[in-house]
C-alpha cells in the first residue's frame, strides 16, 4: 500500500469540489482531489443557477424553506462565492456575465426561455424579449439540435444549416477551434444576408477559446452572437469543467483520477484517511481533514436502495424525506419529488450532523433538503457552501496546529 | 459494473479523442455499453468499427457510474479479432516482439530499408502509414544489459519492455544507474512482450501466450522478494490490469499487487526516507504530457511530486489530450488521419504553454508528439540523471 499525505483531501470534482480545493490551495495548503469519475457539471449548460425561480435570487433564497442549506450561509459568502468564480474563470477565458441582483434568461433548445444568474459571456447576448428576430444557424447531421422547435415557438425566428462535414456537437467544436474553418465558415455566413436581429448558434462554438469564436463571429456579421445550450454532450458544461480544473490546478491542487474510495480509517472523532482502489494495489491518503462534494444520486455522492438511503464515501447518516412511497410524484415532470430533500444534514460549519466527524466538511448537492431542480439553485448553492466549507476546514486546521 | 450501469450521460463522449476526430466511430458509449446489449456470444462480431478504439481508456476514467467502455470495446476486439481474417497491419503489429528482435538483430539493414523510399513503399502497401519515422532499432538490445547487485535492502526486478530494449536501451540503462544511485538492486529478468500489442491488434491468444510466460518469470523474483518496476506505462498497465483482469493469468493478482511505476517507485523511497537523492538544478522549461495510461494505472501523477523538487525546472502539466499513436494504432492505414488530428491538438495545447521541450512517460507519446512538433522529447528517467549528475558509463 502506498501512503500519501496532505492537508486537506477534497472527493469529487464537481463545481463544489473543485471551487473548495482552489480556495484551500490558494491558502498555501496542501491539497488533493479524488474522484470516480467526471462530474455532472460537464453535463449542464454552464450557467451558474442561484436561485431560478424567482425573479432576482437574493430575495428568491430569502424565500426558500428554513432547512434549505442555502440559510447555513450568509448572504456576504454568496457575493463573495460568485465575485471569486467570475473573477477565476475570467482568468481562465471563459468569462461570466451577470450578477448577484437580477436573473437573466438565456434561450433554451426548445425555444423557451431558461432563468439563470450568472451566464457564460458566449450566451449573453440571448434576447431578453419575444419580438427581437433571431436567425439561427445550425449544422448538417446535428442530431442534437432542432431549430425547428424554437422557430415553432418564436416569432421572427429564421434559420439556415451549415455543412461542417461533421455531426456531432463535439466534433463541431473541434473544427470550430481551426482557423481554417473559421477562414471557410465566415464568408459562407456572410453570403447569408441575414437581416434578423440576432445571430444564434447550437453550443459548438469551440472548446478552449469559445469565448473568443463568438466575439470573432460577432464582429464579422456586426450582429450579437450567441449559443443556445443543447442536450449532453454539452461544451459549455465542458468548458466550466475545463475552466475550474484548471484553476484549481493552478493554486497547487493535485487532482487523481478514477480513484474510488472504498475505505475510511477513522480514529475517534477523526477521520485520518480514505483508501482508494488502482490497479494493482490500493492507495492510502492521509490528511488532516476531508471534504465530502460527491453530490446526490447521479453524481454518485448518493446510492438509493429499495429500503434506505447510503451516503457512499462515509458512510454519513441520511436525511430521507419519507417513506418510500412520498420519495417520487406520480407526475414525472412534477418538481415536488420527495426525493429531491435527500442528502446530508450539515449545520453552519458545514460539518455533517448525526456524525461525529470533527474534519469532515460537506458542500454542494450531496446537501440535504436542496431541492435542487425545484429552486433552480444547483452550481450558485454549491459555489456558496464550497466556500463556507473551505472557510471552516481553513479554520479548524489553524485551530488544530 | 457492467453495461447496464450506463446512464447514457456521455460524459466518455466528450473525453474520447477518436470520435472527436472519426465521425466513423459512434463513441465510446455506443461502440460499448450501448453495442453491447445487442451482442450475442452466439452471433458473429460483426462491429468492424470497434476496431477504431484506440484504447486510450479515457472514457473509464470519466465514468461516474464506474462501466468501463473501453473494456467492453476490448473485448469485442477481440471477439472481432478472432471470428475475422486479419490484416497483415494487424498481424505484424501483434507480432511486433519477434519483428522487433528480428529488426534488432540485423539493426543497421533493417534501419536502412526502413528509410528506403522501397521500404516505405512495402510499408504503405501493407497499411502501416510512414507519417512518423519509424524508431531506429538499435543492435545493443537492454537484455544484454547486466544486473547491478550491491546487497541493498531494496531489490527490483525492471520490467524494461519492448521500446526501450529495442529503440532506446540508453534510456533503460539511465534507469538502472539512477536505480543504483537511489541504493536499489537492479535485476533484468527473462520477459517477453507484455502482451498489449497483440490485445491492442485483437490477437487474444497471442497476448496470453506472452503474459503466461512473463507471468511465470516475474512471479519467481516476486517470490524472492523483489519488487516489479515498470517505466513504460502500457506495459504497467496491461501488468497490473490486463493480467489478472482480461488476459485471465494465474499470478495476475501477485503481479499487480507487487509492481510499480518507477516514478511511483522513487517517490515511494523518498517519502519512506529510504532514498534521499540531492537534486541538482536543471535550468528547463517542460510540458509535461500524461500519457492515457498513466491516468489509467490510478497512481496520480508521482513524476510531477518528483520534478517539484528538482530545482531550477519549470514544467507544466497536460493531461487534457491524448497523443494519438497509441503505440501500433497511429501506425495503421485506417488510422493514421485520426491520429495526427488527435495529436496535433495535443501539440497545440503544448505549444500554448511556451515549454522548449516535451517530458513524457510512453515512448509512443514521445514519438508522436516529437514528430509532430519537432521539438525534444525526453522520457522523464533522462530530465532526473540530468538532476542528479549522471552520466552513462561506457
Amino acid at each position: 500500500m502506498s501512503v500519501t499525505e496532505y492537508d486537506v483531501v477534497i472527493i469529487g470534482a464537481g463545481v463544489a469540489g473543485l471551487t473548495a480545493g482552489a480556495l484551500l490551495a490558494g491558502r498555501g495548503l496542501k491539497v488533493a482531489l479524488v474522484t470516480k469519475g467526471e462530474p455532472t457539471a460537464c453535463l449542464s449548460t454552464g450557467g451558474i443557477d442561484v436561485c431560478s425561480r424567482h425573479e432576482n435570487p437574493l430575495p428568491g433564497i430569502q424565500g426558500l424553506p428554513p432547512e434549505h442549506p442555502y440559510h447555513l450561509v450568509s448572504e456576504e459568502v454568496i457575493r463573495q462565492s460568485l465575485h471569486d468564480f467570475q473573477a477565476a474563470m475570467a482568468d481562465a477565458h471563459l468569462p461570466y456575465c451577470g450578477g448577484v441582483e437580477k436573473n437573466r434568461s438565456i434561450l433554451s433548445a426548445l425555444g423557451t426561455s431558461k432563468i439563470s444568474c450568472l451566464v457564460p459571456s458566449t450566451m449573453a447576448a440571448a434576447p431578453r424579449n419575444t419580438t427581437e428576430s433571431i436567425h439561427i444557424i445550425t449544422f448538417k447531421g446535428l442530431k442534437d439540435f432542432y431549430p425547428g422547435y424554437i422557430v415553432s415557438r418564436r416569432r421572427n425566428t429564421k434559420f439556415s444549416v451549415y455543412d461542417a462535414g461533421v455531426s456531432t456537437t463535439m466534433s463541431l467544436a473541434s473544427r470550430f477551434e481551426e482557423k481554417e474553418f473559421l477562414e471557410t465558415f465566415l464568408p459562407w455566413m456572410e453570403n447569408l444576408n441575414i437581416k434578423e436581429d440576432r445571430i444564434a448558434f447550437p453550443a459548438v462554438l469551440g472548446l478552449e477559446s469559445a469565448a473568443e469564436i463568438v466575439r470573432t463571429i460577432s464582429m464579422r456579421a456586426g450582429k450579437p452572437v450567441f449559443e443556445i445550450p443543447t442536450i449532453p454532450p454539452s461544451m459549455p458544461g465542458r468548458r466550466l469543467f475545463n475552466a475550474l480544473k484548471k484553476n484549481f490546478r493552478q493554486k497547487g491542487g493535485t487532482i487523481y483520477w478514477a480513484w474510488p474510495v472504498v475505505s475510511t480509517e477513522k480514529t475517534g472523532s477523526v477521520v485520518e484517511a480514505v483508501t482508494t482502489v488502482s490497479a494493482g494495489r490500493p492507495n492510502s491518503i492521509n490528511a488532516r481533514a476531508f471534504i465530502l462534494s460527491t453530490g446526490s444520486f447521479v453524481g454518485g455522492g448518493l446510492t438509493a436502495t429499495r429500503q434506505t438511503i447510503l451516503e457512499n464515501v462515509f458512510h454519513l447518516p441520511v436525511h430521507i424525506p419519507g417513506a418510500r412511497e412520498t420519495w417520487f410524484d406520480n407526475d414525472y415532470f412534477s418538481l415536488n419529488h420527495g426525493i429531491g430533500k435527500a442528502g446530508i444534514l450539515a449545520d453552519q460549519s458545514m460539518r455533517p450532523t448525526g456524525a461525529d466527524w470533527k474534519n469532515v466538511f460537506v458542500c454542494g448537492s450531496i446537501l440535504a433538503n436542496t431541492e435542487i431542480l425545484k429552486n433552480g439553485c444547483g452550481h450558485g448553492l454549491a459555489l456558496a457552501t464550497a466556500n463556507a466549507a473551505a472557510q471552516s476546514c481553513a479554520e479548524y486546521l489553524s485551530d488544530e496546529l | 459494473m457492467n453495461y447496464e450501469h450506463c446512464i447514457r450521460c456521455t460524459i466518455c463522449v466528450e473525453n474520447c479523442p477518436v470520435f472527436r476526430v472519426n465521425p466513423d466511430f459512434p463513441g465510446p458509449k455506443q461502440a460499448g455499453p450501448d453495442a453491447q446489449r445487442f451482442r450475442s456470444a452466439r452471433e458473429k462480431a460483426q462491429d468492424e468499427w470497434v476496431l477504431l478504439c484506440s484504447q486510450c481508456k479515457r472514457c473509464e476514467m470519466a465514468c461516474p457510474c464506474g462501466v468501463e467502455p473501453a473494456q467492453i470495446i476490448l473485448r469485442e476486439q477481440q471477439r472481432y479479432g478472432k471470428e475475422h481474417q486479419q490484416t497483415p497491419a494487424h498481424l505484424l503489429f501483434a507480432n511486433n516482439y519477434y519483428l522487433s528482435a528480428l529488426g534488432s538483430l540485423t539493426a543497421p539493414l533493417a534501419n536502412f530499408i526502413a528509410e528506403t523510399r522501397t521500404g516505405k513503399f512495402i510499408f504503405r502497401k501493407m497499411g502501416i502509414s510512414t507519417h512518423l519515422p519509424f524508431p531506429e532499432f538499435r543492435f545493443r538490445k537492454m537484455s544484454r544489459e547486466k544486473k547491478r547487485l550491491s546487497r541493498n535492502a531494496r531489490k527490483a526486478a525492471f520490467f524494461y519492455g519492448c521500446f526501450i530494449n529495442f529503440y532506446r536501451p540508453d534510456i533503460g540503462r539511465k534507469i538502472i544507474q539512477l536505480l543504483s544511485t537511489l541504493n536499489v538492486d537492479v535485476v533484468l529478468p527473462p520477459q517477453w512482450c507484455c502482451g498489449l500489442p497483440a490485445l491492442g491488434n485483437g490477437n487474444l491468444a497471442l497476448a496470453k501466450y506472452f503474459a503466461q510466460k512473463n507471468a511465470s518469470s516475474l512471479s519467481d523474483y516476486i517470490d524472492a522478494g523483489y519488487d516489479i518496476i515498470y517505466s513504460c506505462t502500457s506495459c504497467g498497465l496491461c501488468l497490473t490490469r490486463d493480467y489478472p483482469g482480461i488476459l485471465d493469468i494465474p499470478q495476475g493478482r501477485k503481479i499487480a499487487e507487487s509492481s510499480y511505476d518507477l516514478h511511483e517507485y522513487i517517490l515511494k523511497l523518498i517519502n519512506e526516507g529510504y532514498a534521499k537523492p540531492q537534486f541538482g538544478t536543471v535550468r528547463r522549461h517542460i510540458a509535461y504530457h500524461i500519457p492515457c495510461h498513466l491516468r489509467a494505472l490510478g497512481i496520480g501523477y508521482p513524476l510531477e511530486r518528483i520534478m517539484a523538487g528538482i530545482p531550477g525546472l519549470k514544467f507544466e502539466i497536460l493531461d487534457d489530450a491524448c497523443c494519438g499513436l497509441s503505440g501500433s494504432y497511429g501506425f495503421k492505414k485506417e488510422n493514421a488521419t485520426a491520429a495526427i488530428q488527435i495529436g496535433s491538438r495535443a501539440v497545440s495545447f503544448i505549444q500554448k504553454t511556451g515549454a522548449e521541450s516535451i517530458v513524457a512517460d510512453c515512448g509512443s507519446c514521445r514519438m508522436q508528439l516529437g514528430g509532430l512538433s519537432g521539438m525534444p522529447a525526453f522520457d522523464p528517467a533522462e530530465i532526473l540523471c540530468e538532476s542528479l549528475g549522471i552520466t552513462l558509463e561506457k
